[in-house]
């Protein structure tokens, strides 16, 4: 049966949001520069995934030129086993929002340890005080909470009346967050983009959270192998797109570009870090069954996170977080889930819940073409004995009768 | 010519199949169904069951070669149009009534009445963003009724929720997209919903059924060759 976790305010919620966002990003979404961004970005999408194993080698040399650590992480488990190594003795570490990290189980990780993990993105921070902890965007995670929710969820959290004031609600996380982080030692965040040949991450926010946990003693970057690029002006134009599409704004208020620790040869020459910024850098470059998908799906990879696709996906405008998997959501994160993971955890995303309809091809900045991919798993679903009961009569009435109805 | 109806045609809305001949006979064209008709392969290709599909389509090709094919079902055509070029290596010679209605008008084979009717026509995923079909059925309300649009047309059409084996195996999924879809016809002030596929059609009347709705009944939403059909009257 279909999952139903979702509730019917939250969908209304959601849509509301899609609906501001859409018109919001209209106009842009039209305009020639965008058009030619879009063509660009593609181009570079394109050639990173077909030189993926150059890029990664590349990445490796460059970022260890530049005084950051790589670790690089075939599966979730050995991501999470180099992560524990660097926060074992903390009690407290700070993080922003990342889907790659939520991918490998970040958070499980860290109840499990006993330490205490420090949301700071203000919508992910809002989700993680609901018994779910589902989001519904990939940019904007709480989109399916309304003012009313997020008050009552905050006002349990705080122990304290608060009110349904947007302003006050911010000044309430904000100050929470600002104290709670002033016991961290390291930060964890994710990228947007990285560029090989540059040895340098690209994060685009616009709370500024990530300029504060980047700041702390250590900062740990978990980065997919698949936001790989050539140079930090790919990387910019790869984020500068992402952020039209996810958030209707040419620009976001920061773009962070981490090339190395915080250094300082002011005296003498004498190479010095950790003058403001983090004394070090760590980078998990986390595989994951992205070399999976690069064989069998390489299209799959060339998505640059912006959510764009399920904000009209019509399946995804009625179930919303039920359809995809974690913060993978819609039908490209249910054929991600399928290399992340395994063809029964694709299934249960919601692999037959998509009409192929190929909306999301028109409104995704690198148009793929998720229906197409989705068809040839269910191919590979049905071959592995996984399909939808009702079909299989279905094909054995065709099989029979030449009808599904007869 | 071969004039394929599809299995919602055959079973379940026999009287497109009627429309359609109508019309035909109406345009002297010499056409033929087959006695045996069977499936074009959509269903089994969508819903993962691939070898199943290309036994059924490696069979049809026999009688589909050679031939100038006229389908109803917008699932049908983009199969046939697309899936046999892909998966078989055969391009075949198929249009869509839709085409094959406005070229006759074109030509002035047919010469349809206006009808003083409000019509609204909804691009079925098939015809339209996977065909890129979306003037040929307007042309054809054009020159029969006044056509006015709904929200989310054309490239950005609204899914039915038919598609994908997702009828089948989640009927409320499928019912609640088209009753997102009939509420977008309600908005309008047309007096039918026109469409092109009849997988839509069946869709979109079984939410009208359901709904139980005054304004939306199951007869408000018709195919496109019922429509015309009438505007060739005598």
């Amino acid at each position: 049966m279909m999952k139903t976790n979702i509730k019917e305010s939250e969908i209304q919620a959601m849509n509301k949001s899609f609906r501001i966002l859409n018109e919001r990003r209209k106009k842009l979404l039209d305009n020639s520069q965008t058009e030619k961004l879009k063509k660009q970005v593609k181009k570079i999408r394109e050639y990173s995934i077909n030189h993926l194993d150059d890029l990664k080698e590349l990445a490796f040399k460059r970022l260890r030129d530049n005084g950051i650590e790589v670790i690089y992480a075939s599966d979730a488990n050995e991501a999470l086993k180099a992560i524990y190594g660097i926060v074992k003795d903390e009690k407290y570490v700070a993080k922003s929002k990342s889907n790659t990290a939520s991918e490998i189980g970040i958070t499980d990780l860290f109840k499990e340890k006993g330490i205490k993990l420090i949301e700071t993105d203000l919508g992910d921070r809002i989700v993680q005080f609901t018994t779910k902890k589902k989001s519904s965007h990939p940019i904007g995670p709480a989109a399916h909470l309304n003012i009313g929710d997020i008050a009552e969820l905050l006002s349990k959290k705080f122990k304290k009346h608060v009110n349904e004031d947007p302003q006050e609600i911010l000044n309430l996380v904000r100050q929470d967050v600002l104290e709670e982080i002033e016991s961290c030692n390291v930060g964890i965040t994710g990228a947007n983009s990285l560029a090989a040949e540059d040895g340098s991450l690209v994060m685009v926010h616009n709370e500024g959270n990530i300029s504060l946990v980047s700041m702390l003693n250590t900062h740990i970057i978990i980065v997919g192998i698949d936001k790989l690029v050539r140079t930090i002006e790919e990387a910019i134009s790869v984020v500068k797109l992402e952020t039209i599409y996810a958030t209707g704004k040419t620009v976001p208020a920061y773009m962070n570009v981490i090339s190395s620790p915080s250094k300082t040869a002011d005296i003498e020459q004498i190479l010095l870090n950790g003058m403001y910024g983090a004394s070090r850098v760590v980078v998990v470059l986390l595989d994951n069954g992205r070399s999976k998908a690069l064989k069998d799906c390489p299209e799959s990879l060339f998505c640059i996170g912006c959510g764009s696709c399920i904000v009209t996906c019509p399946i995804y405008n009625i179930l919303g977080y039920d359809f995809g998997y974690n913060r993978y959501l819609g039908g490209r994160g249910v054929v991600f889930s399928r290399y992340l993971r395994n063809e029964q955890i694709c299934y249960d995303s919601g692999l037959f819940t998509c009409t192929l309809c190929g909306q999301c091809t028109l409104d995704c900045p690198l148009e793929i073409h998720t229906n197409h991919l989705i068809q040839e798993l269910r191919c590979e679903s049905v071959n592995s004995g996984l399909f939808k009961d009702k079909h299989r009569k279905t094909a054995q009435k065709i099989k029979r009768n030449g009808s599904p109805f007869s | 010519m071969l004039y394929f109806r599809g299995c919602v045609v055959r079973d379940k809305l026999p009287h497109i199949g009627e429309a359609t001949g109508k019309i035909l006979d109406k345009a002297h064209l010499d056409y033929h169904i087959l006695e045996n008709e069977g499936c074009c392969g959509s269903f089994l290709l969508r819903t993962g069951f691939t070898d199943e599909a290309l036994e059924i389509m490696k069979r049809n090709l026999e009688d589909f070669k050679n031939e100038k094919i006229v389908v109803s079902c917008a699932g049908c055509f983009n199969t046939l149009k697309n899936d046999y070029k892909e998966l078989l290596g055969e391009e075949l010679d198929v249009v869509h009534t839709s085409q094959l209605f406005r070229d006759l008008i074109n030509k002035g084979t047919l010469k349809p009445k206006k009808i003083p009717l409000t019509i609204c026509y909804h691009d079925p995923c098939h015809l339209g963003r996977h065909c890129g079909e979306y003037q040929a059925p307007r042309d054809v309300l054009d020159s029969i009724t006044v056509l006015v649009e709904m929200e989310k047309i054309k490239e950005n059409s609204r899914c039915c929720g038919a598609g994908g084996g997702v009828k089948s195996a989640y009927p409320p999924i499928a019912e609640k997209l088209a009753s997102n879809r009939l509420k977008d016809f309600q908005d309008t002030d047309a007096d039918f919903m026109i469409t092109s596929c009849s997988f839509c059609l069946l869709n979109l009347k079984d939410a009208c059924e359901k709904l139980n709705n005054e304004q939306c009944k199951a007869s408000k939403v018709k195919d496109l060759s019922e429509i015309l059909l009438e505007a060739l009257k005598d």
